[in-house]
Formats: C-alpha cells, structure tokens, sequence
C-alpha cells in the first residue's frame, strides 16, 4: 500500500514470526513421521529409485514417533485432550485495563510498578486488535511537546519527555536488547500571525513558569536559523529547546507491553461487548435519588469466534481511546434522560485525521522542527533520505467519515499543499508517495484528556479522551491513574482538573492554541 | 445430647422440605435453637467429668467447649452464606445447607465418640462434605488444586492412623476413651514403636496444621466459600488438637522424647509463618497463615503434656475458633463488595464503613491477643508451660508474639487506615446481617473473659 505502512506491516511480521519461528518448524517436522510410517508393503511401479522400502529407517521413525506419543501423554508435557485456547482471559482479575494502546499499557506498567508485593495484583489489559493496524498509537505522528497553555499539559510532556529520556531505566528488562525510542530532539516551531501572537506570548509565559525550555524567536532570528521557512506573515514564533520532538510510538508501545508482561501483567485479545453490574439507589443530600452502578465482571469475547470469558474484576479502567464513549455507553452512561446527569454521555468520539508521507529533495534538510503554522498545517522531517510528513486538522463542518480508514488525496491537493508550499517554498515541488489515517480520542467538550472515576460508575477510571495528546502524555498518565488507584490520590501531578467534574458543571478547560 | 443431636438430623429433613421462600429463615431460628440448647452441656454436675449418654457417646470438660463451638458456629454459617448463595438455584440452595448440617452432625458424633475408631471414621467422614463446599462452590479455578491438596494430605496423615488404631486394638483390646487410661503402657525401645507413635499423631499433626505439613490450608481457606472457610478455621483445625488431645494418653511414655522436633517444628513455625503474613497480598491467605502460626502454638502446647499446656491449648483452641472466623467473616464482607481479595486495593475503609472498622479493631485485637481476651490467656499459658519446660523456647515464643502481633496491626491499619481510593467512595453500606454475624462471633468472646472455667478443660 504505501511505503511507511509497508515498513511497520514487515517489522511487525518479522517480530511475529520470529517469535512463533520455533512452534511452526515443529508443526513442519511433526508431519514428517506420520507420511511414510508403516511397513506396507507400497510395491512403486516406476523402474527409476529404490524398490526396496529401507526397513530400518522406517522403523526409526515409527520408534520416534511412539517416543514423541508417549512423551505427550506423560505429565509434564503441554498436550491437553481438549483444546484449550491459550488466548482466554483469567476468570478473574483485580484490574481490567480495557484497550491495549500506549495509554492502556502505560497504566499497566505503572500499576504492577506500584504494588508493593510482587503479583500482588492481577492486572489483565484487553485489546481487540492483535495487528493494532486500527489503533491510534501506531498511526501517531509521534511528536512530543511543551507547548501547551494549560500548565497540566506542560507538566505531563515534561514529566513524560524525562521518562522517555531515561526510557532504559525504567523499562529496560533483563536479557533483552534495550529499548530505543529513536527520540528525535528537533523540538517543535509554532508560527504565529499578529492576531495570535499575544496568545503566543502568554502561552510562553506559562510554559516557562512550569519549567519547559521554550524561547520565542522574532521573524529574523527564524529566518537566521532555519532559512527556508517564508516568514511572510508571522509576527512570532516559539521554539522549544529541550524535550521536544519525535519518537516511535510503536517502540514505546511495545517496550510498556514487554516490561509490564515481564512484570506479570496479562494480555488478551479479545473485544469487551457487555459489564454485568450491581445497581444501587441513594439519597444525596438534597433528597434526591440517585442511581449508581458497580461493575461486577467483564465480558470479553474472543476475535472471530463465540467464545468469551465473563472476568470477574474489582476495577475496569477505560483506556479505549477512541471507542471509549461507546464502551461508557454499555454501561447506560448517556442514554438516560437528557436534561439529567444519565443523559450526559462520555464526550469522546474517534475523529478521522490524515497524514501524508511526501519526498521532497531539496527540501529543510536535517535541521527541521516539527513545524506548526498559524494557518493550522504541520509537518516534520522522516528519516534522512528527504521524506517529510505533514498534515492539518480539518474544519469541524468538514470533518471525515470515521467508518474507515480510507485516506482522502484530493484533501492534500487542496488543503494541505497550497499552505505548506507557502510556508516552505522548497514544497511547491513535492511527491506524495504514501498516506495513512488515523482516529483521535476526540473530546469533543474541550479537546482535553478526561483522568479520573465516573461519579455514576464507581469502579470505573477513565484515562481517555486526550484528542491528540495521548502518545505524548501517556507515561505520565499511566502514573498518574496508577497513582489514583493505588494511593488514593494523585501524588506527583495534581490533575484533579482533568476530572469529569469539569464536564458535569459544563466548565470546559480549553487550551488557548494559536491554531 | 440427644435434644441436640436428633434435631440437628431432622434439620436435614427441613431443609429439603420447607417452603423456599421460608428455608433460611427456618433453617436459621431451628440451628440458633440447637445452639442455645447445646450451651447444657457446658454446664457438669458430675464429678468423674464424664458425662454418658449411652455405651458410645459422651461429652467432658474436653470436648463441650468444642461441641459447643461446632453448634453455634452453624447459625453463624448460615447468615454469612446467605448472600452469595441468593443467586443459585433453589435445589442448590438446599444441597449447600445440607452439607452444612450433615458437617455438624458429623463433627457432634466426632467430639462425642468415647471409642477411637468411631472418633476416627467421624474425623475421615468430616472431609467428603467439605471437599464438596470447596470444590463446587469455591470461586476460583484454583479451587480444584485446593481440593485435592485439601483431601490427600489429610487422607495420607490419617491411613497410617487407622492402623496404628487397629494394631493398638488387637493387642490391647480396647479403645475405649475411659479404659484407654488403665491399660498398661506401650514402654519398648522397638524401631516398629515409635513408628507407631509417630502414625497414631500424624494425622492430627497434619490437620492442626504442624508447620511443615501446612500446605492444604492455605489453600483450602483461600478458595473456600465463606461458610467453608469458617468451619475450616473454627473447627476442623480443632479436630486436629482434640484428637492428639485424645490420644497422648496412650502414647506415653514415648512422648518424652519422641516429641521434641515436632514441638520445635511447631514453635518454629509459629515466627515463620507469622512472617510469610507480613508478605502476603492477598486478605485471605494472610488469615490462612495467622491460622497456621496459633495452631503451631496449640500443637507445642498439647506435645508438652502438662495441665496448663493442655488448658491453654483449649482455651487458644476455642478463642482462635472464633476470631479468626470473625475475621474470615470480614474479609468476606470486604470480596462481596469488590469482587478481590487483594489488600491494596481494598484500602481505608474506614471512612466508608465506620462501624465495620468497629468489628474489624476487635477481630485484629483479639487476633494478636491483647488482654483479658481468652486468647491471651490461653498463649500465656502455653508459653509458661513451655518456659517451664526449656528456657529458651521463649525466644521462639517471644518472637513469635511479637510478630503476630505486627501482622495484625499491619492488616487492620492496611485494611482500615489510610487514603481511601475513589472507587471505594460508593461501597455498599454495612448491612445488620453483616453486624449481627460479627457480633454473635465476638460476643462469646467477650463473655468468656468473665467465666472462662467453661472452657478450661479438665483442671476445674
């Protein structure tokens, strides 16, 4: 299909098949006994190749295979006279992490980091797409920034852009090649027009309050510093010095999952289709009723089959991404009345968003920031041999089906390269040469994440809806939610503002962009 | 004896024919009822001790305070059972307390048998109703292992019991309780006798649980229901001590030196597992283990054959019954509002449910033995008379209180203190059912601090 997604598609089978390499071998050789065991007397009437059957070989063969019969039936061995299937969750855990992207594993590293006792806790995450070629971690652009008007935000970039600088530290298991996130520091360059730029400079002030290494450049310094940019039109821009850039989502992904499996967390495959739980009717304090609900166990069911595992948990945590609102919703949350708090639905919905993969030779070079314009199109250098990525949000009358994952060319042709080639010159002569798409957790209140319990589901915590932001932030999120269930509270940030209680009193907290 | 015993027959009978939506009401008020009756027999007019009801049964100083326990502990079953088995269909329902009852019946025929063998099929009979409420009712896959653990080890301790049983019988004649006393000594430096020693207390040596053949209980009490892991810990474990109780008789005078490893087996494994509860992440289990570590004291207390090791070894036999049901009881009243057993994350509940913490304080309490529960009194007095007997069995027995006392804490401010997690901030409130359960386990307790001849034993 196209180049990048050819690249992940084989990296990914190569891992695959390197880890199932030695089982098929054995299936191979395992069939070799059964063709030509037996002494018949099989007379072959052409007159090239041995008449004779070689007696001994095959009895040898006959003799290995009743050792392999016997062996099998002998305990110790893994031969079972039903079939088992290997992928069925445990009938019961203590946490069910529901989504198994770099959000759901972050917490599940985190939560089996935390527990004092090792497996003191049985954590299982469930995913439904073993390929994850549906997920919105791999399909991330994978940048990572300070930038943010809100100081959470900044503090949980700066809290995961430290984690992910000392990745090896944390997630490195032993006997294992060591993780590489292929971070690229190039930092991120936001370019903005005269009636933005005051927003700009506020923005500013609060990152450098928090602590992130942003400074702002007039138009001449940007056009001292990276020459090709056309600084026709920007009045300011911001550059971040330190930990902004770039990463592999997939590395971070899979170095989470193997620390946390290492660690004893469980994985499963497999699609949450229904709860059961227990109702419970109580009076506030202002006489009125309220009905809660407490999940009692999760039903799981196994991909391409009827098979499913009703798992009796304690805690489900809704890292779905952007299926969240809809997993809420079989729990009755947003089909109640609406004027009521049952009729408030989870604000989370998958968003369509492309990114095209175009070469351009003459183009940045190396010394390329993720370069983010005030007209809203980005993009950032991929790899060395000229190819960049780049994108833009659409508008919200024009948003795209979400039913597929079919990327729209003619969007690039009329969207994304007239703003890209007037920004960068060096574009206006550019190949495409792949696209893909992805979902954003859309949270379509105010484009925040949502961290916290559901005030109408009481074991269950949210870490969703971060519309975007969820690949950057997720190493400091999976602390934070580890931190929440854990310790009772939020220890190192405070995030009590991404709560649902924000969405309840219908006070959203808006990032003040630029774009 | 027969007012208790022929009722609690006919409470099979009950059970399979009451109306159901009045069964655990009526099977309820009949156990309480054959419960307040049994409280008679703690009551001894005569002056032998023995008090005969006919050639084959009879009760004593020994073993009323454990018939007793047994026949209040039903109607205790009965309520803790009541929710978790609200699902299940009707016939299951009534398969579930018939196996209640026929386990008590089982358990009156075992502590009131005068005669070895009959104690012995009643000491075997008690395992088939139990393996049954472990393996079919037990929540987890596990509860197959358990089971099996459950059900050999103690089948394995007890065969080579039977036997020595029988060997006794044939050369002596008898083995009748009263008679047992009389008849000459078994006084030979044969290899052959002391391995008769050893086969007659192996099997209760595995059901106290001695330390080293501990294994099944952690697992039995882990995977059972909650009426399993009740009459596990408040009963079951005492067969164990009456039956070597019983039958020290007549193993002397190879006790004297025979006895010595497993009675610092026992004190051993009093501190370690005492300190396996400090390591243990699931509720359960640390109470499986506290188990393990008083019965390790009981076992020391009875192998040192002395009046006061014997009294304290009852006293600590019948308090332990009930508190550690007590606090089986309250972690079960913690799994059915979060479906985990796990400690961290059942966490500051005391904000949530104030008055359970009430009953869980108690429990811990009377769990490491604080004064003037009889628990205390009955660790005190083994410790004495193991004092008595070597001074250095006090560090063992120091430690061991020290630890026990460290772990109990840890449960109850690991249970109960802390930040309370927001998925607990809406757990279900406390029901009466729960409260009553509690108190009618605590409240013999706290009686038994003002009378406690009544479970003294024999040294009245």
């Amino acid at each position: 299909m196209c180049a990048w997604r050819r690249l992940h598609g084989s990296v990914r089978t190569l891992r695959g098949s390197l880890l199932r390499g030695c089982l098929s071998s054995t299936a191979a050789t395992r069939r070799q006994p059964g063709r030509c065991g037996g002494l018949t007397l099989c007379q072959r009437l052409s007159t090239g190749g041995a008449l004779r059957n070689d007696f001994f070989k095959d009895l040898e063969d006959q003799l290995a295979a009743m050792r392999k019969k016997a062996a099998d039936a002998l305990p110790g061995s893994s031969w079972m006279p039903f079939e088992i299937n290997p992928n069925l969750p445990p009938e019961t855990a203590d946490i069910v992490i529901v989504g198994g992207g770099v959000v759901g594993w972050s917490i599940a590293y985190w939560l089996k980091q935390k527990e004092r006792l090792p497996r003191g806790m049985r954590v299982l995450v469930v995913e439904r797409d073993p390929s994850y070629s549906r997920a919105s971690t791999v399909l991330s652009v994978g940048g990572i920034r300070q930038q943010f008007s809100l100081p959470e935000n900044i503090y949980l970039s700066l809290a995961s852009a430290d984690f992910m600088r000392n990745i090896n530290e944390h997630l490195s298991v032993m006997n294992e090649d060591p993780v590489d996130l292929q971070f690229n520091h190039s930092g991120y360059l936001f370019l903005a027009s005269e009636e933005v730029a005051h927003i700009m400079e506020e923005n500013y002030n609060t990152q450098r309050l928090a602590g992130a290494k942003v400074s702002l450049l007039s138009p001449q310094r940007v056009k001292e510093n990276f020459p090709w940019i056309n600084t026709e039109g920007v009045a300011l821009a911001s550059y971040g010095l330190e930990n902004e850039g770039w990463f592999d989502p997939w590395s971070l992904l899979n170095a989470f999952r193997r620390k946390a499996i290492s660690l004893g967390a469980i994985q499963c495959f497999g699609e949450v289709t229904d709860f059961k739980y227990t109702t419970h009717i109580r009076t506030t304090a202002d006489e009125e009723q309220l009905e809660t609900r407490r999940i009692k166990s999760v039903k799981v069911q196994m991909p391409n089959s009827m098979e499913y595992q009703p798992v009796e948990c304690a805690i489900v945590v809704n890292a779905a991404g952007a299926y969240s609102g809809k997993l809420a919703e079989m729990l009755g949350i947003g089909r109640g009345p609406q004027d009521s708090i049952y009729g408030l639905p989870v604000p989370v919905e998958p968003r369509k968003r492309y990114v095209y993969v175009v070469h351009c030779p003459d183009g940045p070079g190396l010394d390329c920031p993720l370069l983010i314009d005030y007209s809203g199109v980005y993009f950032r250098r991929e790899g060395l041999g000229g190819n960049y990525i780049s994108g833009i949000s659409p508008e919200e009358a024009e948003e795209p089906d979400t039913s597929n994952l079919e990327v729209d060319h003619q969007f690039f042709e009329d969207k994304v390269w007239p703003k890209l080639a007037h920004r960068v010159p060096a574009f206006e002569k550019l190949k495409v040469t792949s696209a893909w798409a992805g979902f954003y957790d859309y949270n379509t209140f105010d484009q925040n994440g949502i961290i916290g319990i559901h005030p109408l589901i009481s074991n269950m915590y949210f870490a969703t809806g971060f519309s975007g932001h969820g690949l950057q932030h997720s190493p400091a999120v999976g602390r934070a939610v580890a931190e929440l269930i854990l310790d009772g509270g939020f220890k190192t940030l405070n995030l009590k503002r991404m709560s649902f209680s924000r969405i309840f009193a219908q006070e959203p907290m808006l990032e003040q962009n630029i774009v | 004896m027969l007012k208790i015993l022929i009722p609690s027959m006919f409470m099979l009978l009950t059970t399979w024919t009451s109306p159901f939506k009045q069964l655990w009401s009526t099977i309820l008020m009949y156990s309480f009822l054959v419960a307040t009756l049994s409280l008679t027999w703690l009551a001894m007019p005569t002056d032998t001790g023995w008090f005969y009801i006919n050639n084959y049964m009879a009760y004593d100083p020994l073993s009323s305070p454990l018939l007793v326990l047994t026949c209040w502990l039903l109607p205790l079953m009965i309520i803790a059972s009541q929710n978790h088995l609200a699902v299940e269909p009707e016939n299951r329902q009534r398969t579930y307390i018939s196996l209640l009852i026929s386990l008590q019946i089982f358990l009156i025929l075992a502590f009131s048998a005068t005669e070895m063998i009959m104690f012995y099929v009643m000491f075997e009979a008690t395992l088939i109703p139990t393996l049954i409420i472990i393996t079919r009712w037990g929540n987890q896959m596990e509860r197959l292992n358990a089971g099996t653990y459950f059900l050999f080890y103690t089948l394995a301790g007890s065969l080579p019991l039977l036997v020595a049983l029988l060997i006794y019988h044939s050369s002596m004649g008898s083995l009748s309780y009263l008679s047992l006393t009389s008849l000459p000594l078994t006084c030979s430096n044969l290899y052959a006798d002391k391995l008769w020693w050893m086969a007659c207390l192996l099997a209760f040596l595995v059901k106290m649980p001695l330390y080293g053949v501990h294994l099944w209980l952690p697992k039995a009490h882990v995977e059972a229901p909650i009426a399993g892991s009740m009459v596990l810990a408040a009963v079951l474990l005492k067969l164990g001590g009456y039956g070597m109780m019983r039958i020290m008789i007549i193993l002397d005078p190879l006790t004297k030196e025979l006895s010595y490893p497993f009675i610092i087996l026992a004190l051993w494994g009093v501190i370690m597992t005492g300190s396996i509860c400090l390591r243990q992440t699931d509720l359960k289990s640390l109470i499986a283990y506290s188990s393990v570590s008083h019965m390790g004291l009981v076992a020391a207390g009875i192998l040192i054959q002395t009046p006061w090791g014997f009294t304290g070894a009852l006293i600590l036999m019948i308090a332990h019954g009930l508190t550690s049901s007590a606090l089986f009881c309250l972690a079960n009243t913690n799994y059915e509002r979060t479906h985990s057993r796990t400690i961290i994350l059942a966490r500051g509940l005391q904000m949530v449910l104030p008055l359970m913490a009430t009953w869980w304080f108690l429990a811990s309490l009377a769990n490491l033995a604080l004064p003037p529960l009889p628990n205390l009194m009955g660790e005190i007095m083994i410790i004495t008379s193991l004092f008595n007997w070597s001074f250095y069995t006090l560090i063992l027995t120091g430690l061991g209180t020290l630890i026990t006392a460290s772990y109990s804490l840890y449960m109850f401010l690991l249970t109960q203190r802390g930040p309370i997690p927001h998925h607990l901030i809406l757990l279900e409130p406390s029901h009466t059912r729960e409260h009553l359960l509690l108190a009618l386990h605590l409240l013999p307790l706290l009686l038994l601090i003002a009378k406690p001849e009544l479970v003294w034993g024999w040294t009245a």
